[in-house]
Parts: structure tokens; sequence; C-alpha cells
């Protein structure tokens, strides 16, 4: 399906957000994911259901004071 | 014994930092910016004893990842502090808290909103705001402040976790330029009192904690220093020597001399 990741478009073969971040190579700590600026809680991401042309916006832990 | 292993040597096993739900028994917080790489900042961070280190959060760049920085910091037991660096007022804040909270699976937050780039000052209206509505959420607050001692209550009065009024502007290595107003909100408060920005050199630390600040925070004077793990070493030191010296109840000011000899005039025979 398309998805608008971090203003890219892609298109991917996904269906919930976890197999999105499975896709993408991304790992499972230090990051957070919104989807249409909604925050997707960590444990609904099994469940979460992505749809075409949802905006997807994934955020990371990065070094700061 | 090596004279750097400060816990061993110096520590008061009694004079540990409580906030909120954690205690520390270091009084030295840390950042994990500017560092030129990722082994030396996790070297120095380890070496400075600090429990807790604050962090940022971003955007992932997909084309371009950065490194997992969580590892060793997760690995040495250290606290995690996420930042809401970014964030111009109190809804990107919330909004920025509410990320951080799902990334690092934690409810402390450091709250900082400066939308100046140029003093990176805080915002203290909107820092107000964002504190009250993450407090009711069920974050623990440590928001970044200037030393204004009015606003340290009102954010008392909302169920902030702790203070952070600035020594002098984030990165500046100026040291306590803000004396006169720490020393009133340290008088004042009600909440554990931690020096944030500002703070370049071991004696600004120990010059905090003399004032009886109950912990520092320091981030750019370790990172940009020669050797950061040696910096991190002096700073640990510096900041119980404050700490020590405050405890110990410092001596007052004079104007004038005030002898410390007797001057009995032994030689007018």
């Amino acid at each position: 399906m398309k998805l608008i990741i971090n203003d890219e478009i892609k298109t991917l073969a996904v269906t919930t957000v976890s197999s999105l971040l499975t896709v993408l190579e991304q790992p499972d700590k230090g990051i957070a994911i919104a989807v249409n600026q909604a925050i997707i809680s960590r444990k609904n991401w099994d469940d979460f259901q992505l749809s075409e042309n949802d905006q997807v916006t994934l955020f990371q832990a990065i070094a700061g004071g | 014994m090596s004279i750097l292993n400060v816990n061993s040597t110096l520590s008061l096993p009694s004079d540990e930092l409580i906030i909120a739900d954690k205690t520390f028994s270091s009084r030295l917080f840390t950042g994990t910016g500017k560092f030129s790489d990722q082994k030396i900042m996790a070297e120095a961070l380890i070496a400075s004893q600090s429990q807790l280190v604050t962090m940022a959060l971003k955007r992932i760049d997909l084309a371009n990842q950065d490194d997992d920085i969580l590892k060793p910091l997760i690995a040495a037991g250290m606290n995690l502090l996420p930042n809401t660096s970014g964030a111009r007022d109190a809804k990107e804040a919330v909004y920025a808290a509410q990320l951080a909270r799902e990334a690092l699976q934690t409810n402390w937050v450091k709250l900082e909103i400066h939308p100046d780039p140029k003093y990176l000052l805080p915002d203290p209206i909107e820092t107000l705001k964002a504190t009250e509505q993450l407090a009711r959420d069920g974050f623990h607050v440590l928001p970044y402040i200037h030393a204004d001692p009015v606003l340290c209550k009102r954010l008392e009065a909302v169920g902030t976790a702790a203070v952070m009024p600035l020594g002098a502007p984030i990165g500046s290595n100026k040291g306590i330029r803000t004396a006169e107003f720490l020393e009133i909100i340290i008088e004042q408060s009600t909440v554990p009192v931690i020096v944030d920005a500002g703070i370049g050199a071991p004696s600004h630390a120990a010059l905090a904690m003399e004032m009886g600040a109950d912990a520092v925070l320091v981030n750019t004077a370790i990172a940009v220093a020669k050797d950061p793990v040696a910096m991190s070493k002096a700073f640990a030191l510096a900041v119980q020597a404050g700490r020590q010296a405050y405890l110990a109840g410092l001596g007052s000011q004079a104007r004038t001399a005030v002898a410390s000899s007797p001057l009995t005039a032994f030689l007018d025979l």
C-alpha cells in the first residue's frame, strides 16, 4: 500500500505498524511512531492496521542535552 | 586507591537525592549531546558516575539513520531523561513528551521550550502550561527555566517534580551568572533544584553545589573537552566537593580582614 513516511511516499507490502517497522528494519527500542499525527502506543503496534495514504511519522532517540 | 574513585573515598552514604520515584547517589546529571563519537560519550558518562542522562528525539531519516545510542547507556544502568528540545510551544512540547514516553518507556521528561535559536532561553508561559498538563497526565516533569523564583513557585503549584534553572545560556560555558536568583530559588524551593545550562568548568559546578543546589546538569563542558573522560571525573569530584562544603556549612563573608592568628603584641618587648 502507499504510505507517506516522514514526508516520503513509499509503496510497501505491510499491514500493521509492527510489519512496517520490520520492513523498514527499525530497532524495537528507542523509537516512537505516529499515524496521521496520533501516537501509536507500543502495546498496539501488533494490532494497529495501516490504511492507504496514511501519514506515518517515525521518531528516534538521539544524543542531546 | 585512585583519587578519582570518588564514591568509595568521599561520598556520604546517607546523602541521597530523591526526585519523584527515583533515588540518586550521584548529583551530577549529564547530557549526551555534542560528543565527537559514541564510544567516547559512553566512556565519559560512565566515568562521570552520572545516574541520569538526557537525550533528545528527532524524526528518523530513513536514508541516513543514526546509530542506536541507547545500548551502552542502558547497559551502564543509567536512567534516561528525554528532553523536548525543538518544541516551540506547550502543545508541541506535550506531543514531544508523549512520543518520548513511547520511545524510551519512561514518564520522566526534561521540558525544554525555547523558541529563540540565538539564546535558547526558555519560554516561561508555555513551560508553565506544559508542566501543568504533563504533570496531570502522570509525567515527572523537570522543566528547564530561567532563574526565576516566582516561576519556580508557580511550577511547584502545578506539580513539577523539580526545577532546572539556568546558570547561563545553553552551551555558553559562562558559569553561574544567575547566582543571586538561584540563591532565592534554593532558599524557597520545596522541590529539588538542578542547575542546568552554562556550567562550563568544574569550579562552576562546585559553586552551584556550595550554594545548595541539589544537583547540576552538565553536557557541553564534558563533551567538548579535549579529554571528555578525564573532564567527567573532574566534574564528579567538583560536584562532591561542592556538596560536602554545603553540608559542612561555609563561613560567612566579611568586608574587612578577620584575623586567623592571635594578634598579641609579642614583639613589643
